[in-house]
């Protein structure tokens, strides 16, 4: 007994202090997104009374369209990751399974390309963008579309990194048998190794949503309008440095947008942490 | 399914893909050449060739593979990149955004002042047979006349009618304009020049009830490129930084100006002007602190707890999923949550301390609250990268140690901790370079601030370098984008620097030699 108090209880002490830390803002969010004066100041740490004042004004004032500003994030993270993965596969199928001229420099591009932080490049985009507004209203400056490129070729650079290192692990053999075969690069690409890799493609694409659920600078620059911004501007702005006034809605809010991302994570947990040593989504 | 891939109808297929999205790209590319955007119309013309020679024959198999991904780099990472080198290269900012063609144009139309005598005339704007027109009354002298841009009529009393305050109101061939036409009419009137019927003289609108009879002051000489004055003989000479200077007073400039290429002054700027070099030193400094502090804190609690788990203990599993949430959080909302805790007010965090600190409002404390906060985001990182290289250490060299009689104190310091450190040193520079960058953590918490508003100076105590060029660029009344590409560069060149000694350190270029 007194061994395993001196082995373990150091542990457990640093356990559930740290524990505690990671809670803690957590846990405060979601008690002041259930009080009902909606405001930042909490009398107790033990909630008193329980109502869902909060969560029906973030519905239901017209001052916050928190449906749309979801909808809009759900849409633009979902097609960014679905389609920079698509594409993304493909080049990183042909890194890792084709011979070309070029092959070693281009790697090494792309690996200096995922290295560079898009925000360094952010007026140029800007400066870039005002002047496709110029011309194709529709996808410059200000518009979903328009951010959607954006990440798309941002999405790029990472993506095909990430993708080039799974592919790099799936055995040879199976797509050399389909070369035996006859079936050509473009049919080995589809009936060979998109089925095979499909986990992997989905993993990457929760992952490049999470990533791109958690952009701002560039979602702030370019959706000016209530109506078009991300649910991250939308709530940053509805806030507006004004925590006293607005903290009930926001919390709750931002428990909202939070859920579904910390799920996809806590079920991705495995591959992520796997990923981290290839230097993945943040840190 | 191979039919399928390999049958008419996937080729149909194919071919029905490709042409839409090269009419759809030749569409765009036209429109840009209409707006005389030529290096975007390069780009997509070159990418309407390259995809229809890629898809539509089978010279190149890897490009079938590359061509999407490889258009969407170029147009929106590598284009930028080039395009902020080459934005570093001009007087880029505020009153020196347009071209020159467009400024000198800009410069004419301004260059307006009202007659000697200041004649102005009350007036309705409409439209005269199709074109804008207006109809100006003299109310003392009872004239009244209706000019367009070409022309101008006189008319008699009897032809017009007038309203309450003796303006005349109707005329025969015109129509004024509706409430609605008013809103979108701005641009079409304001710059327009009415016939006066005086030679070099001209009516002006000054809003949408007055007229201004005024007269050009100055004039362009395209053969020598100056600007003449046509009231006294002054010449304004373009002044090699983009604008047109008074050739006997250099500091007496024409507006707007236009961006013009001034080489390397934007970066030499950064080292001999002190009002940019002060506040650019301080930041630099901060943003190193910031980003070494916070990696070897959140290191260190990240280390001691991967230290304390490392070992089947009763509750790990539910220690870790607890550990990991802040995490698993966006971070951005953490932030915003942070930044509310921090309040000085109602925040938690003053309210557990029973402190009333200003947290934000000084420079120190910010700085604190600063790294405290990125600690709580990224240390679960850290417990997960220490925790895997904890186990890749054979046990071996522990166990080996211990028999040589080292304590554990030792068996840490003297093996498990330079392993450790060569293991993750890659993972801790990325993390440095990540952190050199983490605009989204200053500009969401502290907004960079707390900064002195009343010397002007736009440089705040927490501000780190890529948030402090976003202010340059976006965020003051004069947006620089010149010298805020300027130190784009140069720490571009900074983090790519630290981030091949990280991936020398990882050997990950040894796998291409």
């Amino acid at each position: 007994m007194k061994k395993w108090l001196r082995e373990n209880s150091w542990r457990h002490a640093i356990g559930i202090f740290i524990c505690l830390f990671s809670i803690f803002p957590l846990y405060l969010v979601v008690i002041s997104s259930f009080n009902p004066s909606g405001s930042l100041q909490l009398t107790s740490f033990i909630p008193k009374v329980f109502s869902w004042n909060n969560y029906h004004t973030l519905f239901k004032s017209p001052a916050i369209p928190y449906l749309t500003w979801m909808k809009n994030s759900l849409y633009i993270a979902g097609s960014v990751a679905l389609i920079s993965v698509m594409i993304g596969s493909a080049a990183a199928f042909a890194f890792s399974r084709l011979n070309f001229t070029g092959k070693k420099l281009g790697i090494q591009l792309l690996l200096l390309v995922q290295m560079f932080p898009a925000i360094l490049a952010i007026s140029a985009v800007y400066v870039i963008m005002e002047r496709v507004h110029n011309f194709a209203p529709d996808i410059g400056l200000g518009t979903q579309p328009g951010l959607l490129l954006v990440y798309l070729g941002g999405a790029m650079g990472v993506n095909i990194w990430l993708l080039k290192g799974f592919v790099d692990s799936i055995p040879m053999e199976l797509d050399e048998a389909a070369k035996i075969d006859g079936a050509s690069a473009v049919q080995t690409f589809w009936l060979i190794f998109v089925p095979l890799a499909a986990p992997v493609l989905a993993v990457v694409t929760l992952m490049s949503f999470i990533g791109t659920f958690n952009e701002y600078i560039l979602a702030r620059l370019f959706l000016v309008n209530m109506d078009t911004r991300t649910v991250a501007v939308g709530l940053q702005q509805f806030i507006g440095g004004q925590y006293s006034q607005n903290w009930g809605p926001f919390a709750a809010g931002s428990i909202i947008a939070s859920v579904p991302i910390v799920i996809i994570f806590l079920s991705l947990q495995k591959y992520i942490v796997s990923g981290l040593t290839a230097g993945s989504v943040k840190g | 399914m191979m039919t399928l891939l390999r049958g008419k109808v996937a080729y149909v297929l194919k071919l029905i893909v490709v042409l839409v999205i090269s009419v759809v790209l030749l569409m765009l590319t036209q429109h840009a050449v209409a707006q005389r955007e030529y290096a975007i119309a390069i780009f997509l013309a070159i990418a309407v060739i390259l995809i229809a020679f890629t898809y539509l024959t089978q010279v190149s198999v890897p490009l079938k593979f590359f061509i999407p991904g490889l258009l969407l780099l170029f147009a929106f990472v590598l284009s930028p990149i080039l395009y902020t080198v080459v934005m570093s290269e001009f007087n880029y900012k505020t009153g020196n955004i347009l071209s020159k063609q467009q400024a000198i144009e800009q410069i004419i139309s301004r260059a307006v002042e009202p007659d000697a005598n200041g004649t102005s005339f009350d007036i309705k704007i409409g439209v005269s047979n199709g074109v804008p027109a207006i109809l100006a009354s003299d109310t003392i002298n009872k004239q009244y006349f209706l000019a367009t841009e070409k022309s101008r009529i006189d008319l008699t009393a009897d032809q017009v009618t007038l309203d309450a305050n003796e303006v005349a109101a109707t005329a025969p061939n015109f129509r004024v304009l509706t409430p609605t036409e008013m809103q979108t009419a701005d641009t079409k009137y304001s710059n327009a020049r009415f016939v006066f019927g005086k030679t070099g003289y001209f009516v002006t609108l000054e809003g949408f009830d007055v007229g201004v009879v005024s007269h050009q002051v100055l004039e362009y000489l395209p053969d020598q490129g100056i600007f003449k004055s046509l009231v006294d003989d002054s010449v304004y000479r373009d002044n090699g930084r983009g604008n047109f200077a008074l050739t006997t007073d250099s500091s007496n400039m024409l507006s707007p100006g236009w961006r013009a290429p001034i080489w390397f002054e934007n970066y030499t700027k950064l080292f001999s002007d002190s009002k940019v070099r002060g506040p650019l030193i301080r930041v630099f400094i901060w943003t190193m602190v910031f980003a070494t502090g916070t990696v070897l804190t959140s290191f260190a609690l990240g280390l001691l707890l991967a230290i304390a788990m490392n070992k089947p203990m009763r509750g790990r599993r539910f220690y870790r999923s607890i550990l990991i949430l802040p995490y698993a959080m966006p971070s951005i909302m953490s932030i915003l949550i942070w930044a509310g805790m921090f309040d000085t007010e109602f925040g938690a965090i003053n309210n557990i301390l029973g402190t009333h600190i200003a947290w934000f409002q000084n420079a120190s404390f910010a700085r604190l609250a600063v790294i405290f906060v990125n600690l709580w985001l990224a240390f679960p990182y850290f417990y997960l990268i220490s925790s895997g290289a904890l186990q890749a250490i054979p046990s071996e060299l522990n166990e080996a140690a211990a028999i040589d009689g080292a304590n554990p104190r030792q068996i840490f310091r003297k093996i498990t901790l330079p392993l450790l450190l060569q293991i993750l040193s890659p993972l801790l520079i990325a993390s440095f370079a990540f952190n050199f960058n983490n605009f989204n953590l200053i500009y969401l918490l502290t907004g960079g601030g707390p900064r002195n508003v009343l010397s002007g100076e736009i440089a705040g105590g927490t501000d780190i370098l890529i948030s402090y060029t976003y202010k340059i660029a976006f965020g003051s009344n004069t947006q620089d984008l010149g010298l805020a590409s300027a130190i784009s560069v140069v720490i571009f060149v900074i983090v790519a620097g630290i981030s091949l000694y990280g991936l020398r350190k990882s050997k990950v270029l040894e796998t291409f030699k």
